[in-house]
C-alpha cells in the first residue's frame, strides 16, 4: 500500500510535467488546427534556454522564466515567418504538419550546433526527499506540482474571465465566426503561440530536471506521451489534455510496481491505443455529432 | 419518394431543426426557401447522412436512411451539390465527373492491378458520358484543366454534371445558383428543368425568389427550424406566416 | 571509387522502394504514416530470424527467437508479408478516426513504443544492440565487396521494378482516382457512396508490404539489424524527402529520397568528419527542413508534381463500349441533346 500510494505521488509529479505540455500542446491545436511536431524540440529549446541563464548566474527560477520568455518568442516567431503565409493560402492540415516537421528538425539541430549533442547535467538541488501523508516527495517535486497546478489554475480563469481568454475559446470553436465578431484572430493566434510556447519551457524544464539530464532530444523523445495525453483528452481540447496527463502520469508510475520500468511508456501507451479502440474521441463527453 | 418525419438537430444548445416534417414528391422539382438561418442547410445535410438526427425519420422509397452516413445516403440513389461549390481542386475537370459515377468495377485494390481488361471497358464507357456531361453543362473546353481553376459559376456547372454522373435518383440542390452571373443562372435554371424532365427528383434550395419560381413545381418554406408553408410558389409568397417570417428575419427577395 | 558508385545505387535501389511504397500512402492514398521506418524494420527483422539459422556466438552477446534457417526468397517474401499485416493491424487499430493528424501522432507515437520495446527486450531483440550474425545470401560469404553489392543491387532493382508497377497500375486506375477524390476531399468521396476506409487500407497495407520488402533486402545486404538505423527521425526525414521530392509522383518521391535519404547521409560517410563530428548530421537535418519549408511553400507540389504523370492509359478496349454495357448505358442516362448547350459558359 505504501508503495503504491508512493508511485502514485510520482505518477502526480510525472502528470505535472506532462500535463503542461499537454495543456500548451492543446492549446495551440485548439486555436490554429495542425499538430505542432516541434514542439518536442520547442520544449527542449525553452530548457536549454533556462539552462544557460542559469549557468551565465541567474538564479533557477529567473533562468526559467527566460526559458519561457525565449520559447513563447520561438513559437511568435515560427507562426509569423512560417505558418501564417500558409495559413493565408488555406494550405490543408496535412501540409501544415508536414511543415512542423520540417520546423522540428532545424529547431533539434540549431540546439545541436549551438549546444552540443553531448548530455548535459541539469540539477538544482533542493533538499531531500520528504514523508507527506502516505506519498514521498522531495522539495523538488512539490515545487513542480505546485507551479504545474497553478498554472493551470492561472490558465482557467484567464480563459473564463478574461477578454482574451473568450476570444481565444471563441477563436477555436469556430474561428470564422469569431473573426465575424469582430475578434482580430490573428492576435488571438500569436498570443496563443507564446502561451504555449512559455508553458512548453516550463515543461521542458521539469522533464530535464526529473532525469537530471538534457540532450537535444529530451523533448522529442517525451512528444509521444504528450501525444498519449492528448488522445486520451482528444485532440483540441485543453481540459481532455489535463485528464490525459493525470491519468497517464499515474498509469506510467503504477505500472512500475508491476511490471518491468523500462516498459513504462509502452504500458502506458497500451491504455492509449485500448482507448482509440473504445473512445477514438476521448475520454471527455463530445460537442458535437456528425454521421 | 422521400419523407421527412419529426427531424430535430440542434447543434450544442442551439436547435438549428426543430420539428420538420415534409415529402418530396416523385419526378418534381420541390424547392426549398426560407430566410437565413432557418435550418435549411442543416436539414439537407441531415437528409444526405451528414448528421445524425436527434431525433425524426428520414425515409427514401420506404427505407429509413437517418444516421447512415454519406456513403450509404449516396449509394441509396441521394447525391447532392454543395452551397459552397466542392470541386476536388487538384484534378482535372474531366476527372472530377467520372469520380463519381457509381458502382465502377476499377474500384479496388485487386482490380486496379489485375483486372485492367474487366474494368477498361467500362471506363471508355464512363469516360465518353462524363464528356457528354460536360458538353452539356458547356464545359468541355476546360476538361483538362485543373478543376481549382474554374470560375464560380463554371464549378457551379461541375457540380451539377458531376452530381448527374452518379446516376441519382434524388438530386439535393444546395443553393444551385448562389453567387453566379445571371446568364448562367438562367443556364443552370435550364438545365434543373431537363433534369426533372428526364425523370430525375430535385430538392433544391434556393434564396432567389425568382430563380425558384423558374426551378420548383411546389415550394417548402422553413423558417426556425420548421416547416411553415407549402405549395405553389405564388401562394406561399402571399402566406401571412411566411411574409412575417421573411419581413421579421430578412427580406424576401422577389428579383434577381 | 567504384565501390562507392556501386553501394550508393543498391542503397537507393532500397530506399527507391521504400519511397514508392510510402508515397503510395502519402502520395496517392493521402494517409500520413509518420513511422513507415517501424514496417522497414519489421521486414528485416523478420528476413533476420527466419534465415539466420542457429547461434554463431554466445547467448549472452546476441539472442533471438525463431532462429530458422529459410532460404533468403522466402525470408524476403515473409519479411512483406509480416509488414503488411502490421500494416493492417495498424490501420484498424485508427479505422474510426482516419484523420490526418490523428494518424500522425498514433504512428510516431507506435513507432516510438515499438523502439522502446525492442530496445530494452533481449531474448526477443537483442535489445539496443541489435542483431549482426545475419548470413550473406547468394554467394556473399566467398564473394568480393562489389560483386555482393551488384548482386543485392539487381534483386533490388527488380523489386523496384515490381513496386514501380503497382504504383503506376493503381495510380492509372479507376482505384487510383477514388484514392485521389478521398485525399482530396473525404466529404465530397463519401457522397459519392465511396467507401472511405475499405479504399484506403488496401493502399496501406500495399505501401507497408514495399517497406518489409525495403528492410529484408537492407538486412540482407548490411547483414546487421540495429534499432539505431530505424529510429523516429529516420522515418520523419523519409518523410521530408517524399514531400520535397514530390508526393503525388512516385518518381518524385524516387528523386526526393534518392537526395535527401540516401544521397546526404551516404555523402557524409566517406567525406572527412569537418570539426565537430555533430555538426554533418546537424548540418543535414537542418538543411532538409529549411528544403522542406521552402518546398511547401513555393512549390507545394513537389520537385516532380502529380501532374506530369500520365492521368490515364490507355483503357486497351477499343472505340466502343462491348455488348452488356451498351445497354446498361442506354437504359440510364437520361436522353441528353448536346444541341441544348449554349456555347461556354464563362460567367
Amino acid at each position: 500500500m505504501n508503495l503504491f500510494a508512493e508511485s502514485v505521488g510520482f505518477g502526480i509529479v510525472t502528470a505535472s510535467v506532462i500535463a503542461l505540455a499537454a495543456v500548451g500542446l492543446s492549446l495551440q491545436v485548439s486555436v490554429t488546427n495542425f499538430i505542432n511536431f516541434a514542439y518536442g524540440d520547442f520544449m527542449t529549446f525553452g530548457a536549454y534556454i533556462a539552462f544557460s541563464a542559469n549557468a551565465a548566474g541567474l538564479n533557477f527560477f529567473p533562468a526559467v522564466l527566460v526559458g519561457a520568455a525565449g520559447t513563447g518568442l520561438l513559437g511568435m516567431a515560427s507562426n509569423w515567418i512560417v505558418f501564417r503565409p500558409l495559413v493565408k493560402r488555406k494550405s490543408r492540415t496535412l501540409v501544415l504538419l508536414i511543415t512542423t516537421v520540417g520546423l522540428s528538425f532545424i529547431v533539434q539541430n540549431v540546439i545541436v550546433l549551438i549546444w552540443g549533442s553531448s548530455a548535459q547535467r541539469y540539477t538544482v538541488s533542493l533538499g531531500r526527499a520528504l514523508h507527506i501523508g502516505p506519498f514521498l516527495f522531495t522539495p523538488g517535486d512539490l515545487i513542480l506540482i505546485g507551479v504545474a497546478f497553478s498554472l493551470l489554475a492561472l490558465l482557467h480563469i484567464f480563459m473564463q474571465y478574461t477578454k482574451f481568454g473568450t476570444s481565444l475559446r471563441a477563436t477555436s470553436n469556430n474561428a470564422d465566426l469569431a473573426q465575424a465578431c469582430g475578434i482580430d484572430t490573428s492576435r488571438v493566434v500569436m498570443g496563443t503561440w507564446a502561451i504555449s510556447g512559455c508553458f512548453c519551457a516550463i515543461a521542458g524544464v521539469g522533464l530535464a530536471l526529473e532525469t537530471n539530464t538534457l540532450r537535444p532530444t529530451v523533448g522529442f523523445n517525451e512528444l509521444f506521451v504528450v501525444f498519449g495525453a492528448i488522445i486520451l483528452g482528444g485532440i483540441g481540447r485543453v481540459y481532455g489534455a489535463m485528464l490525459g496527463a493525470l491519468i497517464i502520469g499515474i498509469l506510467t508510475e503504477v505500472s512500475g510496481m508491476f511490471a518491468d520500468p523500462a516498459y513504462k511508456g509502452a504500458i502506458a501507451f497500451a491504455v492509449v491505443i485500448l482507448v482509440l479502440l473504445i473512445r477514438p474521441q476521448g475520454l471527455l463527453p463530445s460537442r458535437g455529432r456528425s454521421a | 419518394m422521400l419523407e421527412l418525419a419529426d427531424i430535430e438537430f440542434a447543434y450544442g444548445g442551439s436547435k438549428a431543426v426543430a420539428g420538420c416534417s415534409f415529402t418530396v414528391a416523385d419526378g418534381l422539382a420541390t424547392g426549398l426557401i426560407g430566410p437565413n438561418g432557418a435550418g435549411k442547410s442543416t436539414l439537407i445535410e441531415v437528409i444526405a447522412g451528414g448528421l445524425a438526427p436527434d431525433c425524426g425519420r428520414v425515409v427514401f422509397n420506404g427505407v429509413e436512411i437517418q444516421g447512415l452516413g454519406r456513403a450509404a445516403v449516396a449509394r441509396a440513389g441521394i447525391i447532392r451539390t454543395f452551397q459552397t461549390t466542392r470541386e476536388l481542386a487538384h484534378l482535372p475537370v474531366l476527372e472530377n465527373v467520372v469520380v463519381a459515377a457509381p458502382d465502377q468495377l476499377g474500384e479496388s485494390l485487386f482490380a486496379s492491378l489485375f483486372l485492367r481488361r474487366r474494368w477498361a471497358a467500362q471506363e471508355a464507357v464512363l469516360r465518353e458520358r462524363a464528356e457528354e456531361l460536360l458538353d452539356w453543362v458547356g464545359l468541355s473546353k476546360l476538361r483538362s484543366e485543373p478543376a481549382g481553376s474554374l470560375s464560380g459559376g463554371q464549378r457551379r456547372l461541375l457540380e451539377i454534371a458531376r452530381a448527374l454522373m452518379a446516376q441519382p435518383k434524388l438530386l439535393l440542390l444546395d443553393e444551385p445558383s448562389a453567387g453566379v452571373y445571371p446568364a448562367v443562372r438562367q443556364l443552370i435554371a435550364e438545365r434543373i428543368r431537363a433534369i426533372v424532365g428526364q425523370g430525375i427528383t430535385v430538392l433544391v434550395i434556393a434564396h432567389n425568389m425568382a430563380f425558384l419560381g423558374e426551378v420548383a413545381d411546389d415550394v417548402v418554406v422553413m423558417a426556425e427550424g420548421r416547416v411553415l408553408a407549402r405549395g405553389a410558389l405564388e401562394e406561399v409568397r402571399r402566406d401571412q406566416l411566411v411574409v412575417a417570417a421573411y419581413l421579421g428575419g430578412g427580406q424576401m427577395r422577389g428579383t434577381s | 571509387m567504384l565501390f562507392f558508385i556501386v553501394d550508393l545505387l543498391a542503397l537507393g535501389a532500397i530506399n527507391s522502394i521504400m519511397a514508392v511504397g510510402l508515397n503510395l500512402q502519402y502520395g496517392q492514398a493521402g494517409i500520413l504514416n509518420f513511422t513507415y521506418y517501424t514496417f522497414v524494420a519489421i521486414g528485416a527483422y523478420v528476413a533476420a530470424v527466419t534465415t539466420m539459422g542457429k547461434p554463431k556466438v554466445p547467448p549472452s552477446l546476441e539472442q533471438y527467437v525463431l532462429q530458422w534457417n529459410l532460404p533468403w526468397p522466402v525470408g524476403l517474401l515473409l519479411a512483406g508479408l509480416v509488414a503488411g499485416v502490421a500494416g493492417l493491424l495498424l490501420v484498424l487499430l485508427v479505422i474510426r478516426r482516419l484523420r490526418s493528424d490523428y494518424l500522425a501522432i498514433v504512428t510516431v507515437s507506435v513507432g516510438f513504443i515499438l523502439w522502446n520495446i525492442v530496445t530494452n527486450d533481449i531474448p526477443l531483440f537483442n535489445g539496443a544492440n541489435g542483431l549482426f550474425s545475419i548470413p550473406y545470401i547468394l554467394n556473399g560469404q566467398t564473394a568480393s565487396a562489389i560483386e555482393y553489392t551488384v548482386e543485392i543491387l539487381a534483386i533490388s532493382l527488380v523489386i523496384l521494378a515490381a513496386c514501380v508497377w503497382v504504383a503506376r497500375s493503381i495510380f492509372r486506375s479507376p482505384y487510383g482516382r477514388v484514392l485521389r477524390a478521398i485525399r482530396e476531399d473525404e466529404v465530397v468521396a463519401a457522397s459519392f457512396g465511396k467507401s472511405l476506409t475499405g479504399s484506403r487500407v488496401g493502399a496501406f497495407v500495399i505501401g507497408c508490404v514495399m517497406g518489409g520488402l525495403a528492410g529484408a533486402l537492407l538486412v540482407f545486404y548490411l547483414t546487421a539489424w540495429n534499432p539505431a538505423a530505424f529510429l523516429a527521425e529516420e522515418s520523419f526525414i523519409l518523410m521530408a524527402a517524399i514531400v520535397i521530392g514530390g508526393p503525388g509522383n512516385y518518381w518524385g518521391a524516387v528523386l526526393g529520397t534518392f537526395v535527401f535519404v540516401e544521397f546526404l547521409t551516404e555523402i557524409a560517410r566517406y567525406f572527412p568528419n569537418v570539426g565537430n563530428g555533430d555538426l554533418i548530421g546537424a548540418g543535414r537535418a537542418i538543411f532538409i527542413g529549411v528544403v522542406l519549408i521552402a518546398v511547401v511553400r513555393f512549390r507545394p507540389e513537389g520537385l516532380v508534381p502529380e501532374r506530369w504523370l500520365h492521368w490515364y492509359g490507355r483503357p486497351g478496349a477499343g472505340a466502343g463500349p462491348a455488348g452488356p454495357l451498351r445497354s446498361w448505358r442506354r437504359r440510364r442516362s437520361p436522353q441528353l441533346s448536346a444541341g441544348d448547350a449554349q456555347g461556354t459558359a464563362d460567367a
